[in-house]
């Protein structure tokens, strides 16, 4: 069995909710490829807004857009204008290294955008599908949070959730590190190979996992 | 930084080292770019950093494969290049998709260009991608390519530049762009974008490619520093694969350190690279070579040597078996073993995954507006395999859909949606709600209800998302401009070139099955190496092809030639470094090579010619041999020194035995010195011969490893054409096939009818242009004046020339003409070929002997075999007897005239023969009289019998109760004997079976058709049986072959001889046949070839049928392609069971004696030569068959015909003399087949339709018989 030891907030999310469900997804890799119109439409808002954020001409680009997704658009770009400038990172990838007893795990991921206004940090992540219900508990801000503390070993970090199609916010601050800390251990320790307990062996053939 | 180590060494580490060290000094981790061969190495490479990283934030990591890199880059700076296009099609990414899109594009660029003449159009495809990729991985302008096409006197250089053109167009319009498109891209963007990487780090960087390398230059004045490790003898990809040579010394100016060089492996490692380079033998301790004659015999051992490691303890893991051959025939052998392999380099099509191929039958299914009939093997394999039905109802259904297609039309959902079954009705829902839908959208709806998700289906899981995701990239570029069935066909033949898809299919417990390459790339560390196949040409990649040339293609190209002598080297350097890498990843090492491939066919050009043989000739124990004592007509043969010698040798005077020992001493090297095996060339007639010559050399040396070369002319001609790429010089595909009978037959009856409009012509034209090819080798200026087949042949040509085929004529004279106009070409021959020894010489054709002489005109040695007086195929072949007879006078003749076979009373028939033609001044023979050998001839003067019967029904008689008399005499005697019937024509052949098996005598059809051979035989019954399970005379038919092996004992034949129904949907029997019926029934193998392999390893285990169930799966496998369906293929094989070949392939035949002895062997008077029997019999001899007066003999339409168009045709009365001449000759080969006794018989009539009709007797009873 490959003894995974790098996690994304997603694969952190399902662990959460079922090793069955992580086991199957991530170490037998059973899941069947979906391509759904949303996700293609994600996927387009995150390029258009890094290149736009970049600076790049993006006029021609707009030809690739439906009525709707540009009537989209449009408003986000208004939202964007002002701020564009402030963005320090856009889809900026992270790799960290965390200690878990006498093992180390790695988180991974990558951040939307990072805006900084003076010494504030603002994650920002673009959605598509809905914003989060409970944005707090959200494993992606607890992961990013945690993550963007450490590479700025600030607390004067926000987590920006942007709805593409409503343009709605919903903001998650910083609370404490080390309880970021201990939620994602925690989600960690179902992991046989994590837990020394539950664990058969000691081994230390770990596997970086591709997301 | 630059570092020349090899991967040996802890170069990465040391580069991982320095990465480390520049983030601890606070250089942040966007900023470093590492670029590494793959994205296994780039995995490493991060796995690596984040074990010796410290806690916390490591960076954003840079770090990628040389593909991946150029991907990423389009990505991040995409918005450059939408802004520089003009048109509407504008998107935000790009599809940066498969090389089944781009495929898919460069399909339609072709149809629009007209490729005149061109040779294949099969392999035009991959001719052009391959150019494309080489233009565009060596960045050649437009200029560069021309110069380069010049260079190469390229003929389609305009169209191919035309093509290309136009694909590109496409690939921008759609904004589809494959990984050697996006090279063109990424060049565009970095030139305008700034450099934002301070240092950057290469490792493997002698595989990169030229691309990669430009793009550094670009960089190279904004890094501050570069981290380069590199292996100098590396640079295993070089050729098409992409890699450039560099000199990284000269392009950091700095000197590389060579940190670790003197360690044993290493200092082998460049012994291996040095020796191919200066074409040495390689002799390392810890490298093993083992030969074998045939593939299975080779792949039997590695087997054996495989069990003994890991029964010893060794894990799988540790042991890599490589090979560039891991086909079918390998993966079943080892799949049989029980443990686990992990073949990860197999390029395989889609389908080949039996889930994959039933899923896109379905989707076929499901699409179908037309509501074709569906192939009810298809359908059982859908609804068993991917439904989960149970396999007897799977197969009930499927019958009843068959019968009720047939008679009502009924469409298949109307059908099942009245059964119970749940599965099928939510397979009705799925066609009712979604058949117009999307493919994706269908397919993800199969795959959701019907696959389960479960951890043993991992691997296939892998393939289907990768199936899914490639319809959804087709669906993304193309919208809905596509055919869906298209999509399915191209899905179908969608070879992946990546395999494993992924890193989570290897299986890390397993013994890995890979290409060397492949080996190599993942940097595959194993304690022990098993290489494979070492004989075959497949271990040498070629790099050439009619519209590609991978060495002049480099953009460092400075030459104004190319000649062979580049391809030699340059393919030699890549070797080279690939044996060196390769080495340098094993601990222990052994080398198997196979003379035969798995179909038969001879291995040439491998690597093993690299390798020192211990163990040769002088070494090997001759034990088990006797000393053969040669006669004083022997020993002059044997006194050869060099030069030309004939040797005119009657039957049975034991030419083949003096032929080995002759080669024996050569190779000895008593005769010829500074001789290898390599330089001497035996030729032989037929294949089987060349094969039992052998078989008897490596019988006599087991531990040989290199054999001489022992192949007819026409697998000499084979070879030459394929070395070195030598066809390309004659405009030939590398694909290039050999027409095999049954095409040919159907071509020419396509245009004799197309062209002539007649029916029964084929025949006739398939001799004449056979001919004419072979005048148009000899003569240099010469055209035939008969204008209707001048346009069938240049209809014929033309349509072997569109399907990339060449025929055995061709064969010959193509090598001719290549010799002939190349002389580098021919200078290399002439200086491998130090003797030529050819048998059956009498049967040369002239192009043949053209051939043999300039082979050999430097050595000038050349030994010619045969027997004047047994030319017995010039009449219907281009043989040209007077060309040995001419050789005779000019050359040192030996005669051994001593025959120790015949009794003497058949010697003096066989002399009589002789004399009886010299008395009616028939030019038949030679002068040569056959003498006996004392004390070895059966000494009778009556071992004659000639019988002239009233009644055909009396001369059966008489031969069925003296052949039933003799068995009971042996029988009695306890002593086997052989007994031919020998017959004047092939189809007398079963009348003769027929009598004999009716009067309960077993016999043995000597004959070469397909349904001869005993697996064909019961592998095509149950494939019979499998497609109409109704069929019970093919139940009876398979139980009475199997029982006649013995598999199945006699109750078995009769209880399914009683049965009256259809019972295979009973399960309460307890037959085993039953059993193994159904066991064959329920088995889904999508593929055709894994079906009869199973079939064929469950009832043949021994020689030579368990050698040829490769060959009849690869037969069906080959068939199948050309039929639509399952069953068309089983019909195909029943329809060409009378052919003699299919796709060239012989099958292994016993030669043993015992199956002589136990049945009576039925063949042509022409099979029969080279054979013995205790007794012969030759009925039927009436003058039709055998006539021997010039005058009475009848020309048939074919032998004029073909004088028609010949440049010196003979009139009508030579042409009798000539069949006059060979009816002589061919009843002599007929007599002195004979050791006891002969039978020659004939009736004064025959039936002739259900008619008796009076014939007249051959001259033979009067003029030889009478007269003794």
């Amino acid at each position: 069995m490959r003894k995974i030891d790098t996690f994304s907030a997603n694969s952190l999310k399902i662990l959460d909710k079922s090793f069955e469900e992580f086991q199957n997804k991530y170490v037998y890799n059973l899941s069947i490829y979906k391509k759904d119109k949303r996700t293609q439409t994600g996927q387009k808002f995150h390029n258009l807004i890094c290149y736009y954020v970049k600076n790049f001409d993006i006029s021609r680009l707009l030809l690739d857009l439906s009525s709707e997704e540009l009537r989209f658009w449009k408003g986000l770009e208004e939202k964007l204008k002002t701020i564009k400038s402030k963005f320090i990172k856009t889809e900026y990838s992270f790799l960290t290294k965390e200690s878990l007893g006498d093992k180390f795990y790695y988180l991974t991921g990558r951040f939307d955008g990072i805006l900084q206004n003076d010494n504030d940090f603002i994650i920002y992540d673009w959605k598509t599908l809905n914003l989060p219900l409970n944005p707090c508990e959200d494993l992606q801000s607890v992961v990013y949070l945690y993550v963007l503390s450490k590479i700025y070993n600030t607390n004067k970090i926000k987590m920006r959730y942007l709805s593409i199609e409503k343009l709605n916010t919903v903001d998650v601050e910083f609370s404490d590190l080390d309880n970021y800390k201990k939620r994602i251990d925690k989600i960690i320790l179902k992991l046989p190979w994590f837990n020394s307990l539950n664990s058969l062996d000691n081994g230390s053939e770990f596997q970086e996992l591709s997301f | 930084m630059l570092i020349n180590a090899n991967s040996n060494t802890n170069r990465t580490e040391i580069l991982i080292n320095k990465y480390l060290e520049l983030l601890s000094k606070g250089v942040k981790a966007e900023r470093i770019l590492v670029l590494v061969q793959n994205s296994k190495k780039k995995k490493e490479f991060i796995n690596k950093i984040k074990e010796k990283s410290k806690e916390g934030f490591i960076g954003s990591l840079k770090v990628h494969s040389f593909w991946g890199f150029i991907r990423e880059y389009i990505i991040e700076n995409w918005p450059c290049v939408e802004q520089e296009l003009k048109d509407k099609n504008a998107k935000i990414l790009p599809h940066l998709s498969g090389l089944e899109i781009s495929q898919y594009i460069f399909k339609k660029s072709i149809e629009e260009v007209d490729f005149v003449g061109y040779n294949s159009k099969t392999s035009l495809l991959h001719q052009l991608f391959r150019r494309n990729a080489l233009i565009n991985l060596n960045n050649l302008n437009k200029d560069e390519v021309e110069e380069r096409a010049k260079i190469l006197q390229e003929t389609y250089s305009n169209e191919a530049a035309l093509a290309i053109n136009k694909y590109k167009a496409k690939t921008i319009s759609l904004r589809a762009f494959d990984y050697i498109r996006q090279i063109n891209i990424f060049e565009f963007l970095y030139k305008k974008a700034e450099n934002y990487f301070e240092y950057v780090f290469v490792d493997d960087a002698d595989e990169i490619s030229p691309c990669t390398l430009a793009y550094l230059e670009y960089i190279k004045p904004s890094v501050k520093e570069f981290f380069i490790g590199y292996d100098e003898y590396g640079s295993s990809r070089l050729g098409y694969l992409g890699a450039i040579n560099v000199d990284f010394e000269d392009f950091l100016k700095m000197k590389a350190s060579k940190p670790f060089s003197s360690d044993l492996k290493t200092i082998n490692a460049l012994k291996i690279f040095n020796s191919i380079k200066e074409d040495k033998k390689i002799d390392i301790e810890n490298i093993e070579t083992k030969a074998f004659l045939k593939r299975n015999e080779m792949v039997d051992c590695v087997i054996d040597d495989i069990a003994k490691l890991i029964n010893g303890g060794v894990k799988p893991s540790e042991i890599a078996v490589i090979t560039p051959l891991a086909d079918e025939f390998l993966k079943i052998a080892f799949e049989k073993t029980g443990f686990s392999f992990n073949f990860i380099s197999k390029s395989e099509k889609l389908n080949q995954n039996k889930y994959i191929g039933y899923l896109l039958e379905l989707l076929k299914i499901i699409i179908d507006k037309n509501n074709k009939m569906i192939s009810p093997y298809v359908l059982k394999g859908i609804f068993i395999e991917i439904l989960n039905i149970k396999p007897k109802e799977a197969v009930s259904v499927v019958q009843e859909y068959k019968t009720k297609y047939e008679l009502q039309n009924i469409n298949l959902f109307d059908l099942i949606k009245t059964k119970d079954d749940e599965k099928f009705k939510k397979l009705v829902e799925i066609y009712e709600k979604k058949r117009f839908e999307n493919l994706s959208c269908i397919l993800f709806e199969i795959i959701f209800n019907f696959i389960n998700l479960k951890k043993e289906l991992t691997k296939e899981i892998i393939k289907i998302n990768q199936l899914l995701k490639q319809i959804c990239d087709f669906e993304d570029v193309f919208g809905e401009n596509f055919n869906k069935e298209d999509l399915i066909i191209q899905l179908e033949n969608t070879i992946i070139s990546e395999n494993p898809l992924s890193d989570d299919e290897i299986d890390e417990e397993a013994i890995v099955v890979s290409s060397a390459q492949k080996i190599i790339d993942y940097t595959y560390k194993t304690k022990y190496q098993f290489l494979l196949d070492v004989s075959s040409e497949n271990w040498i990649r070629q790099d050439i092809g009619p519209l590609y040339n991978s060495w002049v293609m480099q953009k460092k190209w400075s030459k104004d030639t190319f000649e062979l002598e580049d391809n030699i080297e340059l393919t030699k350097d890549r070797t080279a470094r690939t044996l060196y890498k390769l080495y340098l990843l094993g601990d222990k090492i052994t080398l198997y090579s196979s003379v035969y491939d798995y179909l038969g066919a001879e291995n040439f050009f491998g690597i093993d010619k690299y390798f020192e043989y211990k163990n040769e000739f002088e070494k090997d124990e001759k034990k088990n041999i006797k000393p053969i004592i040669p006669r004083k007509d022997q020993q002059e043969v044997l006194n050869y020194r060099g030069g030309l010698m004939s040797v005119s040798a009657t039957a049975g005077s034991g030419k083949t035995t003096i032929m080995l020992l002759l080669v024996d001493k050569i190779l000895s090297g008593e005769i010829l010195s500074q001789i290898e095996p390599k330089n001497i060339f035996v030729l032989t007639f037929m294949e089987s011969a060349a094969r039992n010559f052998k078989e008897r050399i490596k019988a006599k040396y087991p531990n040989i490893k290199e054999l001489p070369n022992i192949s007819t002319i026409h697998g000499l001609a084979l070879r030459i054409l394929k070395e070195n790429n030598n066809y390309s010089k004659l405009g030939l595909d590398y694909d290039f096939d050999i027409l095999d009978e049954v095409k040919r037959s159907n071509i020419l009856n396509d245009i004799v009818y197309k062209v002539l409009g007649a029916t029964d012509k084929a025949e006739l034209y398939d001799g004449a242009i056979s001919a004419y090819k072979n005048e148009l080798a000899i003569y240099d200026k010469f055209e035939c004046q008969n204008k209707l087949f001048l346009k069938v042949f240049g209809a014929y040509q033309e349509r072997l020339k569109s399907e990339n085929l060449i025929d055995y004529d061709d064969l010959l004279a193509l090598s001719l003409k290549l010799l002939k106009e190349n002389d580098d070409v021919l200078k290399y021959y002439q200086n491998l070929v130090k003797i030529i020894i050819e048998d059956e010489a009498q049967d040369s054709s002239a192009v043949q002997q053209n051939l043999i002489m300039l082979l050999a005109s430097k050595s000038n040695n050349i030994i010619r075999c045969g027997d004047i007086n047994q030319a017995i195929t010039s009449t219907f072949t281009n043989a040209d007897t007077q060309g040995f007879k001419d050789f005779i006078k000019k050359s040192k003749n030996v005669v051994m005239d001593r025959c120790q076979r015949c009794a003497t009373g058949v010697l003096d028939c066989a002399n009589n023969t002789v004399e009886f033609a010299k008395y009616e001044k028939i030019d038949a023979f030679s002068d040569l009289i056959m003498k006996p050998v004392e004390g070895k001839n059966i000494v009778d003067k009556n071992a004659v019998t000639c019988s002239i019967f009233e009644k055909e029904k009396q001369e059966s008689d008489f031969i069925l109760n003296e052949i039933k008399s003799i068995i009971k005499e042996a029988k009695k005697n306890n002593t086997p004997v052989s007994i031919g019937i020998l017959l004047r024509s092939n189809f007398a052949i079963d009348k003769w079976a027929k009598i004999l098996e009716e009067g309960g005598i077993k016999t043995y059809k000597n004959s070469d058709n397909l349904i001869n051979n005993l697996c064909y035989r019961v592998c095509l019954l149950i494939l019979e049986y499998i497609a109409n399970p109704y069929d019970l005379k093919v139940l009876r038919e398979i139980a009475r072959e199997l029982y006649e092996i013995g598999f199945y004992d006699f109750d078995t034949l009769k209880y399914v001889n009683s049965v009256n129904e259809p019972i295979f949907l009973r399960d309460d029997f307890d037959e085993q046949f039953w059993w193994d019926m159904n066991y064959f029934l329920y088995k889904n193998h999508y593929s055709i070839y894994d079906l009869i392999c199973e079939i064929g390893d469950f009832y043949f285990s021994s020689m030579p049928e368990a050698d040829n169930i490769h060959l009849v799966a690869t037969i069906a496998a080959k068939i199948r392609l050309s039929q639509k369906t399952f069953e068309d293929a089983v019909l195909r094989m029943r329809e060409v069971q009378y052919k003699n070949s299919f796709s060239n392939i012989k099958f292994f035949k016993n030669e043993e004696k015992d199956l002589k002895k136990s049945k009576v062997s039925i063949m042509t008077l022409h099979k029969s030569k080279g054979d013995e029997f205790d007794y012969v019999f030759i009925p039927e001899l009436i003058r039709d068959n055998l006539c021997l007066t010039p005058n009475d003999c009848k020309l048939k339409e074919k032998s004029t015909f073909i004088q028609k168009i010949k440049k010196y045709p003979k009139d009508d009365f030579q042409l009798k003399r000539d069949i006059t001449e060979e009816n002589y000759r061919l009843i002599y080969v007929g007599i002195t087949r004979a050791i006891r006794k002969l039978y020659l018989t004939v009736a004064d009539s025959y039936k002739f339709y259900a008619k008796d009709k009076k014939y007249v007797n051959s001259e033979i009873f009067e003029g030889v018989l009478c007269e003794k």
